[in-house]
């Protein structure tokens, strides 16, 4: 069970969650018993049921716990199933937690949604600004996310999370893909999962980076030319990946630009694979202009290395609106797993819906 | 084992030693930042904490 704070009114608690840095900085749902119950209740689990260990502070995650982080981010208590498979993918060792709470690099956890959940859990946007403000849950799933790791986690800035800047997304970084505008499978079945299942993708990464391309459908050239721009800003010698050739990055392709890929029957699959060889880079650029990282390929300067360690390592997605755009996402690639990608199946059939509950 | 942590990240060090079960891990304190400072003055650097380095072994 968790320890009861005190208060005469919610204004006051508000006051106290503050100074205690129980909070992201903004105000919080006060997490009243009454409404914690009934996020647990919603999630048809029980409250001291255990989902994970969450570094620095190797804090156990359960139920309840979860459901607290829920009720103080704003969420509905629909969303209970994803802020639950959030918080599993980042207990996974693969995730690397501990070292991605604690890196001076920006990264945040990106919550990818596929499969029914989207709905059935949401809406989790996946159209026009999907990554932006103005959709519930996306802002308080990722967000719920968040105050997990500050509260279980113990990740906190300048103590426990040394971000040299951090950045917007460790507020809320989640978004659904666009299986419907997409011309590729979904995301989760080129990962492994079946179509109907609903899955959890997480990915500690940097804010995402904008890419325009004009497309030309009269162009015989159009693909390549779009994945060489996109190439260009994934790894370009400012990001980890290309510093220290390891990690995962992510390419959220706007619709447009899928379709303009498509178009030359690239799949998911060439995208990744035509990405990673654009991705090589001659060694002396690694040598010339990283520092004291430079140093990695001194010993051995001819040729090119790839600054990104597999095809596998590029994760597509489709999301947005129809336009110019898409993004990409560089990642740190430290700790022993590289800060890794993880997927977990979203459990939602224990779900209930409550009467009154939101 | 003895833990090297800069200045700045004194704080995260006995964060990282209490969760991890190792609140009494030695460990010495260095000037913040010690990345880039080049040979010279990390050469300095490490002078001026060798002698506690070896103490915090033997003391261990």
């Amino acid at each position: 069970m968790s320890d009861f704070l005190e208060a005469e009114n919610e204004e006051q608690a508000l006051e106290q969650l503050h100074e205690m840095d129980c909070t992201d900085g903004l105000p919080v749902v006060i997490p009243t018993s009454d409404r914690v119950v009934k996020f647990i209740l919603a999630s048809g689990l029980d409250g001291d049921m255990v989902l994970g260990e969450l570094g620095p502070a190797m804090g156990i995650a359960t139920v309840e716990k979860v459901a607290v982080a829920a009720v103080m981010a704003g969420c509905k208590s629909d969303y209970m199933p994803l802020v639950i498979a959030a918080v599993k993918a980042a207990a996974e060792p693969a995730f690397d937690l501990s070292e991605l709470q604690a890196t001076t690099h920006c990264t945040a956890p990106l919550i990818i949604v596929n499969g029914p959940a989207r709905h059935n859990c949401g809406p989790v946007a996946s159209g026009y600004g999907a990554l932006g403000p103005g959709h519930r849950a996306n802002a308080s799933i990722g967000r719920a996310l968040r105050l997990c790791l500050i509260n279980i986690g113990g990740g906190r800035p300048g103590v426990s999370d040394m971000a040299i800047h951090g950045h917007p997304g460790k507020f809320s970084y989640c978004l659904a893909e666009a299986e419907e505008e997409s011309p590729f499978p979904p995301l989760h079945v080129s990962l492994g999962f079946d179509t109907s299942d609903s899955v959890v993708t997480l990915l500690g990464c940097e804010a995402p980076h904008s890419v325009i391309y004009s497309d030309d459908a009269d162009d015989p050239e159009d693909a390549e030319k779009l994945l060489h721009i996109l190439s260009v800003g994934l790894a370009n010698l400012a990001t980890n990946n290309a510093i220290f050739a390891s990690g995962t990055v992510l390419v959220c392709l706007g619709p447009k630009h899928a379709s303009a890929l498509a178009r030359a029957d690239h799949t998911r699959e060439s995208i990744q694979e035509r990405l990673w060889e654009l991705t090589h880079a001659p060694k002396t650029e690694h040598i010339k202009y990283g520092g004291e990282f430079g140093k990695a390929f001194r010993d051995d300067p001819e040729g090119t290395y790839p600054r990104i360690p597999t095809p596998k390592n590029i994760l597509v997605m489709v999301a947005g609106g129809i336009g110019l755009y898409s993004m990409v996402m560089p990642n740190w690639g430290g700790a022993a797993n590289t800060n890794s990608a993880v997927s977990v199946k979203v459990e939602s059939e224990f779900f209930c819906a409550i009467p009154g509950v939101g | 084992m003895v833990s090297l942590i800069t200045e700045d990240f004194w704080g995260q060090g006995t964060f990282v030693a209490k969760s991890l079960g190792m609140p009494d891990i030695p460990r010495v304190k260095l000037p913040h930042p010690v990345a880039g400072l080049g040979e010279v003055k990390i050469a300095a650097i490490a002078d001026s904490v060798v002698e506690t380095i070896l103490d915090s072994f033997e003391n261990e």
